[in-house]
């Protein structure tokens, strides 16, 4: 579903060259919960923007069902991040200026043309299963940083995407509601199907889940 | 054609600065109309009245004048008649009116006629309405015989200026010098002036022109000032919503869609400001119809909006485009 062939990312810091991810290669499978681990400043956000479709590769070629996304433009692939990817940050990154049932709606704001769903429906829905529906009213910062979290889950889920990318999903977290958070996402993966790419550093979270990818510290490679 | 006089009526205050304070009257009249030379004379009576008929009101121009004003003015009945000599002399309650203030007492010129018109405790017979002239002193007049002012409007019988026709061209600087030496009989040279129309014309479109390009120039200044103001906020959103910028394009957002939604908030401000601006306009404009008829066109409100819709985009463009450039993983690691 996801293909990266010796794909790399260089950010340019003067003089500096710094390799974020060096000649990657990767295939995702559709329905996959695979964890990327490694340390800090090892380059997993920068590998994972690049998976997500956010950001283009220095060098290396990207296929998305099929697609070479460098071939693709801005709009197509906005769409394809609107439709197919629903991201989760490790500050929930929740617009603050809108309640918590118009965040989760944003993204529907951005589809082009009719979607086949009652998307109020879809959103309350998913409210009501994470338990926030009581506090679909309320603006990010009047709830606990969990309650966000879910939010942002939900905003990802919204659109029926087929892989969620979760960058230290609980790096915010206590680790009681980091692994209730973490046990959502395993749920969405077993019962949805939904493709899960959990970015952490911490190993706890790596080992449940089915696949692991290391990222290697300095070399950014895997 | 010669204007002399102008010596104003200091309570109604026109001219002030112009000249001194005499005010004439009829005698002056006859004396300016001996005058070798003179065609038509046309005592002037002017104020400002709050005239009012089936329940609608309005602030016209009173002018109390005889029968040449109309050939002076050039103007003709587009319904109804002119009043006559005869109706001066009588003291006729009789009235011709311009078509702005037709419309808005009656609706329409057609229908103003043979209707009544009531201001300062008189009621007058519209008998004609003068053709829309174009210009707002006209249009917004109500024209009744001098003498009709006696009493009530102008009970010292004075008049603020006496129009002077004269039969040729040529005789123009004679007709002024014999008129000066006929009015310093009774009045200090000071207290009076004589003005050829086409002068006292050409001064107050110097006037108003050097008016209009001050008010332009202020205008403009001001719009480029509030534009820049408006880009400086802007950039300073687009600055503070780095963030919410990037996950909005994460969560599906194109290019476009950031540049129309901060093109679209910068063009709400600008808006905004000329709604601001026309309240503004409109609540002068109540004030200044106490004393001068006065009114904002719809044309003026349409150009508001055209121009302040245009700042709005013009200087909203470059800070949407900073945003819809930003790149989005620069976006979402901003802090
Ligand atoms: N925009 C950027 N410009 C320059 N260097 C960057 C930029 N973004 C990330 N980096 C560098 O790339 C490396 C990997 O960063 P990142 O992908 O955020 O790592 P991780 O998420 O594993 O902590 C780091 O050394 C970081 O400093
Ligand atoms: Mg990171």
């Amino acid at each position: 579903m996801i293909k990266l062939q010796n794909v790399s990312k260089i950010y340019q810091l003067g003089e500096d060259k710094v390799e974020a991810v060096n000649k990657v290669s990767l295939h995702i499978k559709a329905g996959e919960y695979c964890g990327i681990l490694g340390s800090s400043g090892s380059g997993k956000s920068t590998l994972m923007y690049l998976i997500g479709l956010l950001d283009r590769p220095s060098s290396g070629k990207i296929i998305i069902n099929g697609d070479d996304v460098s071939k693709l433009s801005d709009v197509e692939l906005s769409k394809v991040r609107n439709h197919k990817i629903g991201f989760v940050f490790q500050s929930f990154n929740l617009i603050s200026r809108f309640t918590v049932l118009e965040n989760v709606l944003m993204p529907t704001k951005y589809t082009k043309g009719k979607l086949d769903f009652d998307v109020h429906k879809k959103a309350e829905e998913l409210l009501k299963k994470f338990g926030i529906y009581e506090r679909r009213n309320f603006f990010p910062n009047k709830i606990s940083g969990g309650q966000q979290q879910r939010v942002a889950i939900a905003r990802a889920l919204i659109m029926n995407p087929s892989v969620i990318i979760a960058d230290e999903p609980t790096g915010n977290l206590d680790t009681k509601t980091g692994n209730e958070i973490i046990k959502l996402l395993e749920s969405l993966n077993k019962e949805l199907g939904v493709t899960v790419i959990i970015v952490t550093h911490e190993k706890d979270i790596a080992d449940r889940t089915n696949r692991r990818i290391y990222m290697k510290l300095y070399t950014g490679t895997v | 054609m010669v204007m002399p006089g102008s010596g104003f009526n200091s309570s109604s205050g026109f001219g002030a600065g112009l000249v001194g304070g005499v005010e004439f009257d009829e005698k002056d009249a006859s004396s300016v109309s001996r005058v070798a030379g003179v065609e038509y004379t046309v005592p002037l009576y002017m104020s400002t009245v709050k005239a009012e008929a089936g329940g609608n009101e309005t602030t016209a121009y009173l002018f109390g004048v005889n029968e040449d004003y109309f050939n002076l003015m050039n103007e003709e009945a587009e319904f109804g008649e002119l009043f006559t000599k005869s109706d001066v002399s009588s003291k006729a309650k009789v009235a011709v009116i311009g078509s702005k203030v037709a419309e808005e007492l009656y609706g329409d010129d057609e229908n103003a006629i043979g209707k009544t018109v009531r201001f300062e405790g008189m009621r007058i017979k519209v008998i004609g309405v003068v053709a829309n002239t174009g210009d707002s002193q006209h249009d917004t007049s109500i024209v009744i015989p001098y003498k009709t002012t006696f009493g009530s409007v102008n009970p010292d019988k004075t008049f603020w200026a006496i129009y002077v026709g004269v039969s040729s061209k040529e005789d123009i600087e004679s007709v002024k010098e014999e008129i000066k030496s006929v009015l310093s009989k009774r009045y200090s040279e000071d207290d009076f002036s004589i003005t050829e129309q086409t002068e006292i014309l050409s001064m107050i479109n110097q006037i108003f022109d050097i008016l209009n390009i001050v008010l332009v120039a202020i205008g403009s200044i001001s719009l480029v000032v509030g534009g820049i103001g408006i880009m400086n906020i802007m950039y300073a959103t687009v600055t503070e919503r780095t963030k919410e910028i990037g996950v909005m394009r994460a969560i599906g957002a194109t290019e476009r869609d950031i540049l129309l939604q901060f093109l679209t908030e910068s063009l709400i401000l600008s808006v905004f400001g000329g709604l601001l601006g026309l309240i503004g306009a409109s609540l002068t404009v109540l004030v200044v119809r106490i004393f001068f008829p006065a009114s904002i066109s719809l044309f003026a409100v349409i150009i508001t909006f055209a121009i302040s819709s245009g700042i709005g985009i013009f200087f909203g463009v470059f800070p949407a485009r900073r945003a819809a450039r930003l790149s989005p993983i620069e976006a979402i690691r901003y802090e």
